[in-house]
């Protein structure tokens, strides 16, 4: 597995065709993400968020610019960078447990390491007692860690995450984003974590940018530390720190400021 | 454990059972007015027989009677093959002519969806779909004889075009984020058109193969127009040109009857190969 491979966006810019104009997504964005870190990514929706993440997924390439990882550009998707997709994607005509073990599979993994790998990432985000049931018979939130599951049981080096609590009730996203802290701690994977809420951006991050729109720039880049540490505190406490107060006060107001292009 | 899309199919089929009274006193009554008619004088005989006439005219059908009331000369059937013969005959070509279609609609609709050829061979398959069957059976008589051949050509080109067009439409109507998601499990081209693009396609295909059986009910009169014999829809056809009407809506209630139950067959294959339709 590729742990450990930085990704880099050097000059990057994109655009989209609406009816024949076109119209700025993504400006000079010059960005290195390094292995193992959690980036979180917050801005208002249509700020270009996604296209960020798209392109590191290989689903499009950039307008102008490079990306690369590990010195190596982007060609398209690969085992290497999962996707978290803001709906789960996930397959109906297969089991929760046939969707975890679908990239391993693809992959060639033998029957029996297969099934380890489903279980054990299965038991990470707690749905081994419905490894036999399918998809669309789970809520949401479950569907949402299946989906998790079955990136994680492929062992991407880099997890790519749009919004993918965007649409749970803030009970089941704030345990989720536990989860998830958990898992990245115990597997050091480098993410990149897309959301449009600033509570979750510093709560989840080991650094933390913002995104203006149109075009969208990185305004804001620092370094957090409450996910990385926050193992032994519990979330409210957290929370209640001044300086985590502080952080989210800065990340808001970098939202909130307005871009010089009009 | 009952999930809820259990308690849910539950439901549905308490439902379904609550409906059935339904069904048989509407049924009932349809029949009642139909012989009410008749019995009444409201219409002549030849143009809507009374139940009673059409059963009977069934009854021989599928019997060794008297070729006429008082003849000694016992005739099989009709047309010297019993009612079901009939039917087996035509079910049989429709069977292989949309066999063939399945086999050939499928590949042909996915390649048409994936590749340029779709943007090409569009058209003619539109073309293909709108032609009447009764149009071109004479020349498919021509190439392929007077035989069964031309026949089931003739529903395998009926039944063709709307299995390739569901596979197309099937196909475009994949979610992209479904194939970047197996993409980026490291799918390669062929794993990505057989662990994503046929299993989410074939809902629509199972549509697409129901839509083509019923063209191919109402393509099975023009195949058997000549020499269709055996087969329900030639024996159809003949009755009506000997204006023998109570035979005529006896095969008519057959034909429909039949198709319901193939259709009904295919809806249950369709629940056993799509749990998923409609939920996901």
């Amino acid at each position: 597995m590729s742990h450990g491979r930085a990704i880099a966006f050097e000059g990057v810019e994109h655009h989209f065709d609406v009816g024949g104009t076109p119209v700025p997504a993504l400006d000079r964005i010059d960005l290195t993400l390094e292995p193992g870190e959690l980036v979180t990514l917050a801005g208002p929706s249509g700020c270009g968020k996604t296209t960020l993440l798209r392109l590191v997924a290989g689903f499009l390439p950039p307008a102008t610019g490079s990306v690369t990882v590990g010195g190596e550009p982007v060609r398209g998707p690969a085992e290497e960078r999962g996707v978290v997709f803001q709906q789960p994607t996930l397959f109906p005509w297969l089991t929760v447990r046939g969707n975890v073990e679908l990239g391993p599979r693809l992959r060639g993994v033998a029957k029996a390491e297969r099934a380890e790998l489903a279980d054990r990432y299965l038991r990470l985000v707690g749905l081994q007692d419905f490894a036999q049931h399918r998809p669309y018979e789970l809520s949401g939130g479950m569907q949402q860690r299946c989906q998790i599951a079955r990136v994680l049981a492929n062992e991407p080096g880099i997890v790519l995450m749009d919004e993918p609590f965007g649409a749970l009730d803030a009970l089941t996203r704030e345990r989720l984003q536990e989860e998830l802290l958990e898992i990245w701690r115990a597997t050091g994977r480098t993410i990149l974590f897309i959301t449009h809420s600033v509570d979750e951006a510093v709560f989840l991050g080991s650094r933390v940018l913002v995104m203006s729109p149109r075009p969208g720039r990185i305004v804001f880049d620092e370094p957090a530390v409450f996910g990385e540490h926050g193992a032994r505190v519990p979330a409210d406490e957290i929370r209640a720190l001044p300086e985590y107060v502080a952080l989210c006060d800065r990340v808001r107001h970098a939202i909130h400021q307005p871009t010089n292009v009009d | 454990m009952a999930s809820p899309t259990t308690v849910r199919a539950r439901a549905v089929r308490r439902q379904r059972l609550r409906r059935i009274p339904l069904h048989v006193g509407t049924l009932v009554a349809l029949v009642a007015l139909w012989w009410l008619v008749t019995r009444l004088g409201l219409v002549r005989p030849l143009f809507l027989p009374p139940p009673g006439d059409v059963w009977d005219a069934f009854v021989r059908a599928n019997t060794d009677h008297p070729l006429s009331p008082g003849s000694d000369r016992i005739v099989r059937g009709e047309q010297n093959y019993y009612l079901w013969e009939h039917l087996l005959a035509s079910l049989q070509r429709i069977g292989l002519g949309v066999g063939a279609a399945v086999v050939v609609g499928i590949p042909v609709g996915l390649v048409m969806a994936t590749t340029w050829l779709g943007v090409v061979l569009e058209p003619y398959l539109s073309f293909l779909r709108a032609l009447p069957p009764l149009a071109y059976i004479g020349l498919l008589i021509v190439w392929f004889g007077i035989g069964d051949t031309s026949k089931v050509w003739l529903l395998f080109l009926a039944a063709f075009p709307p299995i390739a067009m569901a596979t197309i439409s099937g196909v475009r109507g994949v979610r992209e984020d479904m194939v970047n998601a197996v993409l980026s499990l490291g799918a390669s081209r062929r794993q990505t058109l057989t662990a994503v693009m046929i299993p989410a396609t074939l809902p629509e295909i199972l549509t697409g193969v129901r839509v083509a059986v019923g063209f191919a009910w109402t393509t099975v009169v023009a195949a058997e127009i000549a020499n269709g014999i055996p087969g329900i829809g030639a024996l159809a056809y003949l009755s009506g040109q000997k204006l023998n009407s109570d035979l005529v809506v006896a095969c008519i209630l057959v034909i429909g009857l039949a198709a319901i139950a193939l259709d009904l067959g295919l809806k249950f294959l369709e629940k056993v190969l799509v749990p998923w339709r409609g939920k996901a």
